[in-house]
């Protein structure tokens, strides 16, 4: 049975990896409402996992399809939630790497991600960074190697209990022990700490 | 820029705390905002799933391409092509006057198969002649996925149904 540990950490999200546990344990056994609810529950989190690579988002769409389409095929292989997210993001992320490298696609050399944002026309920007709070964040991440901008992106739509899972999925362990910090977040938060705006 | 306050610098190594939660979640809500996943897809891909139990071979997009008529700038025409290990399937797909769209496609090798076409309405059949070619003149806008029914007979890729992606129409 899945690691059932108390929701101490944050209600907001109470134990979700359990939760993906239980539906993946009905998929296999063959429940179509528990495998859309799968994939409803962790799509947007490939979808990040797609688009950081520099994917349209047709092709992102795509992808995400193609991953669903062979995650069915290894069902019977996968049996807690770290397995399935860390399946799935490593899938996905080398799928999207095959598209990107048959199109005739160009990643950018620099693979900024904010730099990469799609353009949703004038003054959408503004409408994003509604508040202060949110524009130091955006300013502070973009001060991150693109790596740590990948990741964090990636990790902040994972379940909690997977975050280990989905950073050794992109070769970047962040713990061996119990999920630590990390040094992109421990980068980003000295960037905060810092920052001359916040006085 | 100042120092990080050097009390207490996070270190990479200390568990993850309530700061990086809000953090991780203040990153979600801004990439949320900024690049959301487009919010039918998930619908769209249970679409695909449902199809599972088939027999299947699944065809992934190879190149797309989008030509927009210069002459008249509203007209677009939409070229996919789907590669499978058996079969390599072409479409291009142009809008009717009446709000359908027309689909003529090519499968490579050229053959005989029947085709079917998922819809969101009722699904529509077509077959491929000698040449590989068919067409579905009406197709109603939406999701649609094609599905190229098992060769009858024959020593290779016999007994299979090749499948794209769901795809919009």
């Amino acid at each position: 049975m899945a690691d059932r540990r108390p929701a101490t950490i944050r209600t907001s999200q109470p134990d979700r990896g359990a939760r993906i546990a239980g539906l993946l344990g009905a998929a296999r056994e063959g429940s179509e409402d528990a495998l859309g609810q799968i994939v409803a529950e962790l799509s947007p989190l490939l979808w990040q996992v797609t688009r950081a690579t520099g994917l349209s988002s047709g092709d992102a769409e795509d992808v995400l399809q193609t991953v669903w389409l062979r995650l069915v095929a290894h069902l019977d292989d996968i049996h807690d939630s770290a397995a399935l997210v860390g399946w799935l993001v490593t899938t996905a992320k080398r799928e999207a790497w095959r598209v990107c490298a048959r199109g005739r696609r160009q990643l950018p050399a620099d693979q900024d991600l904010l730099a990469e944002l799609p353009d949703r026309g004038p003054g959408s920007e503004e409408q994003v960074i509604l508040n202060d709070q949110r524009r130091r964040l955006w300013a502070a991440i973009s001060l991150l190697s693109a790596r740590c901008q990948e990741l964090l992106r990636i990790i902040a739509f994972a379940p909690r209990p997977d975050y280990a899972a989905v950073a050794a999925a992109l070769g970047m362990p962040v713990g061996s022990i119990g999920p630590t910090r990390g040094r992109c977040l421990a980068k980003l938060r000295a960037l905060l700490a810092s920052d001359p705006a916040a006085s | 820029m100042t120092p990080p306050d050097p009390g207490h610098p996070p270190a990479a190594d200390d568990p993850l705390d309530e700061a990086d939660f809000g953090l991780l979640d203040g990153i979600r809500e801004l990439f949320q905002a900024i690049d959301p996943m487009p919010a039918d897809l998930p619908e769209r891909i249970r679409f695909s799933l449902a199809l599972r139990d088939l027999e299947i071979e699944m065809a992934s997009l190879a190149e797309q391409d989008q030509l927009t008529v210069a002459a008249r700038g509203t007209e677009q025409s939409r070229t996919i092509t789907f590669d499978s290990d058996s079969l390599t399937i072409m479409i291009r797909i142009e809008a009717n006057r009446d709000g359908t769209v027309r689909v003529d496609g090519w499968l490579a090798p050229p053959q005989r198969r029947e085709i079917e076409m998922k819809t969101a309405a009722d699904p529509l059949t077509a077959a491929s002649d000698e040449q590989g070619r068919f067409a579905f003149a009406r197709v109603p806008r939406g999701t649609a996925q094609l599905i190229v029914a098992p060769a009858a007979r024959g020593p290779a890729g016999a007994g299979r149904s090749v499948v794209t992606p769901a795809l919009i129409l």
